[in-house]
């Protein structure tokens, strides 16, 4: 991808987030006529908490339109087993999947660069089999296929990412909430690493900043934080039942930022306790104030 | 007719040994849901040999059984129509062309010297067969050589298309290499130590065809040596009507050497029942039956030769154990072996070298040995974490050893092996040393309660403004050696967390903490 071409895919999706009265969302429904920043949707069944949450912001329709090629990027960084809450739920990325389908998608993409062997990861996260079998296109990163990017950024001047998540149509986030070592949690920009090519472990010295960087880049079209399960200790990885928390939760949002600073409130911390979603807030990518957001409930 | 069929059953075995081969790789799961090393299940040699050096019993040799059974009864066709390295050579030795003298060397003999050579060290717990067995030989050279050739050849091939671009050429490119790789390119580029090595030398035993037709099987390997021992009652045998002019054709045709050309000089133990001379006979005098009766020539390896090699076998055992690496805390530091090792002791007394192992081992993380292992343990499994860990999850090494080296584990057992310590060169780790945040070791350490801790601290940097660093420390109670952490360590070159094999489960006295 020339950077030419990369920009214009950049304001594109600008211009998606900017005005996201298009016309899906004018006939979806009047009731979102309040615009609702974050979805909240509690319930047992993932799927439906799922599909609740997206129906929360608007519906899928809102986002995905006829014809696009779209991504969807779980956490599959490790290899465990679904119920050890260290990678995203597989139902949760099946459903997403499925909507996108049913919005009209031409294809719809799941991949991450995992930390350890991918087909231990694809296969054991549960999420290969799960998103294949609603026809979702599940792939091994080829490493062929990152491209250097220059970013203007204020960490990472320029970093190789992959192609297939920068010529997609439309990019869908689907991490997991987790704790992690250095920025506390893992949540939706974190979940950016695993389309970063290279020697991913250098950019824990400049954690925030980095983080913030890629977020600008990348601008998903929604965030969808898994929180059916979360890790409480011992993450990103995890492998004890015992730290893992039941939420039975699905947090649903276009603004990075508000995403992340929801998802600290389900660890008993606040945003600004996350040194990237004060970054990130600095910087203009989004708000962590939730008291200035719209929050939608929904028990589903 | 015969040579149809047989060749036909060459090949059956061979595309068989391939396919296994290929399926000696994990899809993700951590089962490989066959049998990949049946093979290695079914050779006789190494079935012996191992019982001599292990005193244990092998159930899953059972086709090892087998083999035994039928050669004693039908004699060496397990060399004519199954070994894959026979066919191999066979398929070489056809490039060669024909003279019309016969076999210039007659060396025969030496194979049984080797076997004589292997059976004896075996019997006195020395185990160097899988370095010469013909199957192990063959596993190993293709895992550690041909295969990841065949692969950086296919794949540099289709990468420079791919590179190049040109619209629908790369389309079609991409769509054969697609093909390709669901069926027989690797996962990924798999790397070892020592595969020119290896290469060089599966090179030259494919090269020896074109000196003499399958100048390993009639001269070199110790299986053919063995199956050719059992085969000395054998009751299919050969017989030569009146009919024959002494024309010498068979002699020619001849894969082994049993000199056919003369029916009552006729080796058996030589003939590795391939019947081209049946087939070809212009006059059509030779004839394949079950004659109990037909004499054969008898088998003389000389009481000199024999009692030489005999002696050789036994002084090979002192000569290769006469080294410092067998005290504790002289070892090497860096021979990791894989979880489920025995040992060490126990290990070399097992391990044959196959490679099996450093096939399946999907970080590519199993290598080869030179020398770190002694002379007794070359090309021995080591975990060389840098280029990549033991995955906590997974246990195929065990399930592919043909011998118990690596015991089979069920999961919880292998969560708790132990197969060294890490420990962190606090010159070299950015926190310790540089006052630089990076915690990847802590992040990756798969145990369930981490093995790699952080103390906070307050720090200054160069400018005197204090900050807040997270040091990572080892819990050596914890930590299980996986090497995941020095694998993903970003202090490239010497790593600033490494495993040593100290604190490895298997050892008595390779221990660092109290009990």
């Amino acid at each position: 991808m020339k950077r030419r071409d990369f920009i214009k895919a950049a304001i594109a999706a600008g211009v998606t987030l900017t005005f996201p009265g298009n016309t899906g969302m004018i006939f979806s429904s009047l009731e979102a006529a309040e615009k609702v920043d974050i979805a909240v949707a509690r319930g047992v069944s993932p799927a439906g908490i799922t599909k609740a949450a997206i129906d929360g912001l608007g519906g899928i329709k809102r986002f995905i339109s006829k014809g696009d090629i779209v991504v969807v990027k779980p956490n599959i960084g490790w290899d465990r087993m679904p119920e050890y809450a260290a990678t995203t739920n597989p139902e949760v990325v099946s459903t997403v999947v499925r909507l996108c389908y049913e919005a009209g998608a031409k294809q719809v993409k799941v991949f991450d660069r995992t930390v350890v062997d991918p087909r231990r990861c694809y296969k054991q996260s549960g999420i290969a089999d799960a998103a294949s079998a609603v026809g979702g296109i599940v792939s091994f990163v080829d490493d062929r296929k990152f491209r250097e990017v220059k970013l203007p950024g204020v960490a990472l001047k320029s970093w190789p990412f992959y192609t297939e998540a920068m010529e997609a149509d439309k990019v869908i986030n689907i991490p997991i909430a987790k704790t992690h070592g250095l920025s506390t949690l893992t949540l939706g920009m974190k979940n950016w690493m695993g389309i970063m090519g290279g020697s991913r472990g250098r950019i824990h010295q400049k954690m925030d900043g980095s983080l913030v960087d890629v977020a600008m880049f990348i601008k998903p079209t929604l965030i969808i934080l898994d929180a059916v399960r979360i890790l409480t200790a011992n993450g990103p990885q995890g492998g004890s039942l015992s730290d893992v928390k039941q939420l039975n939760t699905v947090i649903a949002g276009t603004d990075q930022v508000a995403v992340d600073a929801y998802g600290a409130t389900l660890f008993g911390l606040k945003g600004a306790d996350l040194g990237y979603v004060i970054a990130g807030h600095k910087a203009g990518l989004g708000t962590m104030d939730l008291s200035k957001l719209k929050i939608k409930r929904i028990a589903a | 007719m015969t040579k149809k069929i047989r060749i036909a059953t060459q090949g059956l075995f061979l595309l068989i040994f391939l396919w296994l081969f290929l399926q000696t790789e994990s899809k993700g799961a951590n089962e490989l849901g066959y049998p990949v090393k049946i093979f290695l299940d079914a050779d006789p040699l190494i079935f012996i040999t191992t019982i001599l050096s292990s005193r244990e019993w092998y159930q899953t040799f059972y086709l090892a059984i087998l083999v035994i059974v039928a050669t004693v009864f039908l004699g060496r066709v397990f060399c004519g129509w199954i070994c894959p390295l026979g066919t191999l050579n066979n398929a070489v030795g056809s490039i060669k062309k024909r003279r019309l003298k016969t076999s210039t060397v007659n060396w025969y003999r030496f194979k049984y010297y080797v076997l004589i050579f292997l059976s004896v060290s075996s019997l006195f717990s020395l185990q160097l067969t899988g370095i010469v067995d013909p199957i192990s030989l063959l596993i190993r050279s293709f895992s550690l050589a041909v295969y990841p050739l065949v692969s950086y050849a296919t794949s540099a091939t289709f990468d420079a298309f791919y590179n190049a671009n040109i619209p629908f050429l790369v389309n079609v490119s991409e769509f054969i290499y697609s093909i390709l790789k669901k069926i027989f390119l690797p996962f990924q580029q798999p790397f070892y130590l020592q595969s020119a090595f290896v290469g060089f030398l599966f090179l030259l035993i494919l090269g020896l065809n074109l000196v003499e037709r399958r100048f390993w099987c009639k001269y070199l390997c110790p299986l053919g040596g063995l199956l050719g021992i059992l085969s000395r009652y054998a009751f299919l045998r050969r017989s030569v009507s009146e009919d024959c002019n002494d024309c010498g054709a068979c002699a020619r045709a001849c894969q082994g050497s049993a000199t056919p050309d003369r029916e009552e000089r006729w080796k058996n133990t030589e003939c590795i029942y391939c019947m081209d001379c049946d087939d070809l006979c212009p006059r059509n005098a030779v004839h394949f039956g079950f004659l109990r009766n037909q004499p054969v020539a008898g088998m003389d390896l000389g009481k000199r030769r024999v009692i030489g090699s005999i002696l050789t076998g036994l002084i090979a055992v002192p000569l290769m154990r006469i080294t410092p690496l067998a005290r504790a805390g002289v070892s090497d530091p860096k021979l990791i072996r894989p979880p489920g090792s025995l040992e060490e002791k126990e290990f070399l007394r097992r391990c044959v070298k196959c490679g099996e192992c450093m096939k399946v081992c999907i970080t590519n993380g199993l290598q080869p040995t030179l020398l770190e292992a002694g002379l007794e343990g070359i090309w021995s499994p080591v975990l060389v974490p840098r280029i990549g860990y033991c995955e906590y999850r997974c246990t195929l090494c065990g399930q592919v050893c043909p011998t118990g080296a690596i015991k089979k584990l069920e999961l919880p057992e292998k969560n708790k092996v132990k197969i060294g310590l890490a420990m962190i060169d606090k010159g070299r780790c950015l926190p310790h040393a540089h006052a630089t945040p990076c915690i990847v070791c802590e992040e990756v350490c798969p145990t369930p309660t981490k093995a790699i801790w952080f103390e906070q601290v307050r720090a200054k940097n160069r400018e005197g403004k204090e900050q807040l660093l997270k040091l990572p420390r080892v819990d050596l109670e914890l930590c299980i050696g996986c090497g995941l952490c020095e694998a993903k360590c970003p202090v490239l070159g010497q790593p600033a967390i490494y495993v040593t094999s100290v604190g490895e489960s298997r050892s008595r006295d390779n221990q660092l903490l109290l009990p």
